[in-house]
């Protein structure tokens, strides 16, 4: 009974309460929010090379096969070295050649710095990428390019690890074989640190300068430096 | 109260043995899904987490274990324990198993699992009015803190309707800014912050909206409620066509990190994310409305009787066009 009285005098209220303004409101205020939707950023491409230092992302780690030597890599074989890190496929048409092109050229412009940087070209079809053809693919590029293949559970591990995507199908009668995989590329620091991801460099018109000069800086950092935050170097 | 504990009595095995199956169970996935992430299957976490493991299967079992200490008639209808138990499968669904990779690499499939997990998971859970069933669920040290009074007075500034709508439309809209966006999508703990504010502030929002009972017991009346539910519409229409209507990728992410449907150019995949963001919530608010207003008629008819004495006979006459008994 007091309930009921009580839920009586409430719904009173409610209802006096005049919903009209309350939803003009708050239809100003979503539109407000809306224009955080910055103008200058739609439809402008991504910048060429995105500073991810401060984005918190796990330090490198896999363990895969190393298509030079044949044997078992760990990503503390590469620490010490900035890595750039990209997934491909060695039967790809257009998309992996220009960006391990474009890798190479941007290793030219580093000169002898280029010893510090190893790129490691990690194949999403390992099936038909075995080893051989691995090396003998990246050796086409330049030699500072690694060949790695993992078993599934160890491609699955890394990359989910930096959220790629990558899916091979079989051919069958109606559709060729086909693999799909990403463009971007991960730029670790010496101590294993993510520092950069360049969306792609995939076109005859991708950023080589900026590119060296970004690794170029990454390659200066001491040691020590390198280990820290972002925020403090 | 003595009752309830004779209930309990029997179940006191249970109570230590659920949890402890959970807990084992989640073991077993959380080595599974770091050994062989390419083995697991797809109905299964692929990137374990103990918070989201354990909340979805504890609150699970915390809500059928109170369901069925309640006294009949206390209980929820069997319909409304169908209905937590499917939006939180939903969240599961959209949050832990396989489907996490398709919308971490597909911007509509990204907005499907949104939708899934801020609009129909937290509505259906909402649906499910968990509070009855919880409260005598969840273990008694446990529930004297999520029932206390300050974590009811920390969790009252954001269920004031404004603040609530606001909070409701402005993450939507907070997480479709690109560079925001980006960052959420790269990053694997802003991503965690992303889909679990979302979770939480879905639950809040429809819990308050959805809220059965009458003003004094809810924390506002059946009117502020609809018009909550009404309100929310209209900005994110706003933000769906914005992504509909423009002209280039907003949203690079999918292609830098690798889309799932090759066949399916990022403007498309762009526009029909933008079309999930416009439509369904929209329709999700005109039912909950429906549902406010269904909520407000019950409790109109379980009013007590007037004490005019004439009353029954003037309810009668009005019952011949209102069709009200």
């Amino acid at each position: 009974m007091i309930a009921g009285k009580a839920a009586g005098a409430g719904r009173g209220r409610g209802l006096r309460r005049a919903p009209g303004r309350r939803a003009l409101f708050l239809n100003a205020a979503g539109l407000i929010l809306l224009s955080a939707l910055p103008k200058s950023s739609v439809g402008a491409a991504v910048a060429s090379i995105v500073d991810i230092g401060s984005w918190d992302l796990p330090r490198l780690a896999f363990t895969m096969a190393d298509a030079d030597t044949g044997r078992g890599v760990t990503a503390r074989d590469f620490r010490g070295k900035v890595a750039l890190l990209y997934f491909g496929y060695t039967n790809c048409p257009d998309v992996c050649p220009m960006t391990l092109h474009n890798i190479a050229l941007t290793l030219g412009r580093l000169g002898a710095r280029r010893d510090g940087v190893r790129a490691l070209f990690v194949t999403v079809d390992p099936v038909r990428d075995t080893l051989a053809v691995l090396r003998a693919y990246t050796h086409l590029f330049a030699p500072e390019i690694v060949g790695l293949r993992g078993t599934a559970n160890q491609l699955a591990a890394l990359a989910s690890r930096y959220h790629i995507g990558y899916s091979v199908s079989p051919a069958t009668a109606s559709h060729p074989y086909e693999v799909n995989h990403s463009s971007g590329i991960y730029v670790f620091d010496a101590r294993g640190q993510a520092r950069l991801l360049i969306p792609s460099l995939d076109s005859g018109t991708s950023d080589i300068a900026g590119t060296a000069a970004a690794l170029a800086r990454l390659l200066a950092l001491p040691a020590r430096q390198a280990a820290m935050p972002h925020h403090l170097s | 109260m003595t009752p309830a504990e004779s209930v309990a009595r029997p179940h006191a095995m249970a109570d230590f043995a659920v949890p402890a199956v959970i807990v084992a169970l989640g073991a077993i996935v959380d080595w599974a899904s770091a050994a062989h992430p390419a083995a697991m299957p797809l109905w299964l976490p692929y990137d374990f987490s103990w918070f989201a493991w354990l909340g979805t299967w504890l609150f699970l079992w915390w809500y059928v274990r109170g369901f069925y200490l309640l006294p009949p008639s206390e209980r929820p209808h069997p319909w409304q324990l169908v209905s937590f138990m499917l939006g939180m499968l939903l969240i599961y669904a959209v949050l832990q198993t396989r489907y996490l990779y398709l919308a971490e690499h597909e911007f509509f499939l990204n907005r499907i699992q949104h939708i899934a997990m801020h609009h129909l998971g937290p509505f259906l859970v909402a649906l499910g009015l968990a509070r009855a069933p919880l409260r005598k669920g969840i273990p008694a040290p446990l529930a004297r803190i999520v029932f206390s009074r300050p974590m009811q007075r920390l969790l009252a500034p954001i269920q004031q309707p404004i603040v609530a709508s606001l909070l409701f439309v402005g993450l939507v809209a907070f997480w479709l800014v690109p560079a925001i966006h980006l960052r959420a999508m790269v990053s694997e703990r802003l991503l965690w912050t992303m889909n679990w504010t979302m979770v939480l502030d879905g639950l809040l929002f429809w819990c308050l909206v959805l809220d059965p009972r009458p003003f004094p017991l809810a924390r506002i009346g059946y009117g502020v409620r609809a018009a909550m539910a009404f309100a929310v519409i209209f900005p994110q229409i706003a933000i769906g066509a914005r992504i509909v209507f423009s002209r280039h990728d907003i949203y690079p992410y999918y292609s830098i990190c690798g889309r799932f449907f090759d066949s399916i150019s990022p403007l498309y995949d762009q526009l029909v994310g933008g079309m999930v963001i416009w439509i369904p919530p929209a329709m999700m608010s005109a039912i909950a409305v429906l549902l406010v207003v269904n909520h407000l008629r019950l409790h109109e008819e379980k009013a007590p009787p007037p004490l005019d004495p004439r009353a029954a006979r003037i309810a009668a006459m009005a019952a011949n066009w209102t069709g009200r008994p």
